[in-house]
């Protein structure tokens, strides 16, 4: 799990480069892998991950959105967002532990994650710039509402494909794929 | 006398499927032995046995004398492996550090290890590429660096899962060429194949697997006969009733 | 594979690679909370040092650009919306709003520390070991309590290893699906997970494979890694570093 974890968090690091060009606008892969590895993970090792991809952050590898990285970053006006990952992966593996394989409870759970980085964030930017609550709302949460839904939709459909190529034992999956290929 | 022994070993995936069904099989110090069998025969599964990478259902492996499951470090720095995906294996960011990965595992001084990695190097013929990317190698230098890499461990047996795959010609001879090397300094070989025409020249020993179990198992002119039955093409020289001819003539 | 990314070690022998990984790390972690506060003066003097250390790493100044685009992008961005958003007298006008002159100063300042940030990541990224950066995080967080030091530096040492791996795959993927004409297809979430699905297969397949690789070869936590040892070279990059943020300080302050 130490490996997949650290994967996990290499891969929230790597989502800030990887972008889908979707119309005018590009969607960065980042947050979206943040809740994967909440569902992918489950709710102590989905935090670690997020815990290593910030400790990264903060010893100021380029690994912030946009390709930045520092203390600066975490303690500045997007900081509660990337804070917020943490309780949000937590959160999302927690609810999708719940039962097997259900996908209402993924949507559940990443919905929730979603509005945990909301709940951390949104306060947290009106803070550190002193906004009203309402422009933050508007700056901070109403723009990314509809690439949200997308990556929610596109998780929830990612993790039913993946997760049976995660086992708990590691080494074995691999060996396992040999002998079907 | 017998370095590697596996005893009636059995391994059964989660979910329900026979990976590797009682095999028994020893092999001699020293000896050069072909595993062959066409793919999904296990022949990976069985392999990843011998180090301990797997645990079997039933059954147990001994080398030495003394069991896997006993004293995993302890197979693994015997057995050293070397995997069939030439990138994935790659742990360093040089050549040095690569080779060096093994022994500092072991918790060598840093002397000692850098000793046994300018040997290992030098044993597969690499010592002026210590400083390069592993990634820019070409294949055969990439095989041989795993290569490299078990014997700065100072592994007894070693294994090789596929050797040859993805290899140009050149790549193939190179490779070959370390591995008849390891044989000649007295090290155990174990290789896996479902291409029998790159190795069986040297081999003294061949074994087949099919569905999880051993098949056919003696020395190589007795077994050749036999290969087409359980899916492994035999090789052209055989075909025309001739001797095999080594690829390194 | 054999195409990197801009993001792997590169083997050399500048200033930086022979820095120890502990005084690189501390540099960083101080120039990176400094530059997102510099003014001008103080980001040309940064720039510059930063860029004498980079091109003496010898890494492929095109490959990093060409690497850094969508950050370009991003940059670009950030310099718009600050350009317009950032009041004072437009220049221009369309429908009512317009880059002000404030707002594009504050813009340019804005990218232009975003982007000195990613370069000095990038250059420790280039110049240093995963084993290395393992050490060093290791030492680094040995006085702090609560946290699993040797683990966490373990992780972070694979998370190095991970990113130019996954980056690459990528692109080998976006590449084979752009093949197939998935420009075609409009559906955002199908592009997602057609582009997510296979790079995470791949990646975990891969991450098993390494995992089993390193197992193989007795891997543990407690490895003997050469030691750090901080020269007097060192302690006076260090000092240069701190003498460099006071100047930056003192120029922003003006």
């Amino acid at each position: 799990m130490t490996v997949y974890a650290a994967l996990m968090a290499a891969l929230i690091a790597a989502g800030a480069y990887i972008a889908v060009p979707v119309g005018p606008v590009p969607i960065v892969l980042q947050n979206m892998f943040v809740l994967l590895a909440g569902l992918l993970l489950g709710w102590r090792w989905g935090p670690a991950a997020v815990a290593v991809y910030l400790l990264a952050g903060v010893c100021g590898l380029p690994v912030f959105a946009g390709g930045t990285g520092g203390i600066g970053r975490l303690a500045g006006p997007t900081g509660g967002y990337l804070l917020g990952y943490l309780p949000a992966a937590a959160a999302v593996g927690w609810i999708s532990q719940r039962a097997e394989n259900r996908t209402f409870l993924d949507v559940a759970g990443l919905i929730v994650g979603t509005a945990i980085v909301y709940l951390c964030g949104v306060p947290w930017l009106k803070m550190v710039t002193g906004m009203s609550l309402s422009k933050s709302l508007a700056v901070g949460m109403v723009p990314f509402l509809l690439g949200d839904g997308l990556k929610i939709v596109a998780a929830a459909a990612i993790a039913k494909a993946i997760r049976p190529v995660i086992r708990k034992d590691s080494g074995a999956a691999a060996t396992h794929e040999y002998s079907r290929s | 006398m017998n370095i590697l022994e596996a005893d009636r070993l059995s391994h059964r995936f989660p979910d329900g499927s026979m990976g590797i069904h009682e095999i028994g099989l020893t092999l001699r110090k020293g000896s050069f032995t072909v595993l062959a069998g066409p793919n999904g025969s296990g022949k990976t599964t069985f392999l990843r046995h011998l180090n301990g990478l797997l645990m079997p259902t039933s059954g147990e492996v001994r080398i030495k004398g003394v069991p896997v499951r006993e004293d995993p470090r302890r197979a693994r720095r015997l057995v050293g492996m070397v995997f069939q995906d030439a990138d994935s294996q790659i742990v360093g960011e040089t050549v040095y550090d690569d080779a060096a990965f093994g022994p500092e595992n072991l918790k060598l001084d840093r002397r000692e290890i850098h000793r046994r990695v300018l040997a290992a190097l030098d044993a597969v013929g690499m010592s002026g590429l210590a400083g390069q990317r592993p990634h820019l190698l070409s294949g055969g230098e990439k095989r041989r660096l795993a290569i490299a890499g078990i014997l700065a461990m100072g592994s007894e047996v070693v294994i090789l899962d596929e050797p040859f795959s993805n290899l140009d010609y050149p790549g193939v001879r190179q490779v070959l060429g370390a591995i008849l090397d390891l044989h000649s300094r007295g090290r155990t070989i174990l290789l896996s194949t479902h291409d029998l025409e790159k190795t069986i020249a040297h081999a003294d020993r061949l074994l087949l697997m099919e569905k999880g179990r051993i098949v056919a198992d003696g020395r190589p002119g007795a077994v050749l006969g036999q290969t087409e039955r359980y899916g492994v093409r035999r090789p052209c020289a055989v075909r025309w009733g001739r001797a095999v001819e080594s690829w390194l003539n | 594979m054999a195409e990197l990314t801009a993001f792997g070690y590169h083997p050399g022998d500048s200033v930086l690679h022979r820095l120890d990984p502990r005084f690189k790390l501390v540099c960083l972690i101080a120039t990176s909370l400094t530059v997102l506060d510099s003014g001008m003066a103080a980001l040309g003097l940064w720039s510059a040092a930063c860029a004498i250390l980079l091109v003496k790493t010898g890494v492929s100044m095109p490959r990093l650009l060409r690497e850094l685009r969508y950050f370009g992008v991003l940059i670009l961005f950030v310099f718009v919306a600050r350009a317009f958003s950032a009041g004072g007298d437009p220049l221009v006008r369309f429908w009512g709003i317009g880059p002000s002159r404030q707002g594009m100063m504050e813009g340019a300042l804005v990218g232009w520390r975003l982007g000195l940030v990613v370069l000095l990541g990038l250059s420790l990224m280039a110049t240093t070991r995963s084993w290395q950066v393992k050490a060093a995080v290791e030492s680094l967080l040995r006085p702090v309590p609560f946290i699993p030091h040797k683990r966490a530096a373990t992780m972070i040492g694979l998370l190095f290893r991970f990113i130019p791996q996954i980056l690459s795959a990528a692109r080998e993927t976006a590449d084979a699906q752009k093949a197939r004409g998935i420009g075609n297809r409009r559906n955002p979430v199908f592009r997602l997970v057609k582009l997510a699905v296979p790079l995470l297969r791949k990646t975990f397949l891969d991450a098993d494979r390494l995992a089993a690789a390193m197992e193989a070869r007795c891997y543990t936590e407690d490895r003997s890694t050469p030691p750090l040892s901080a020269a007097a070279g060192d302690w006076s990059f260090l000092a240069a570093v701190c003498a460099l943020s006071a100047v930056a300080w003192v120029l922003s302050r003006l």
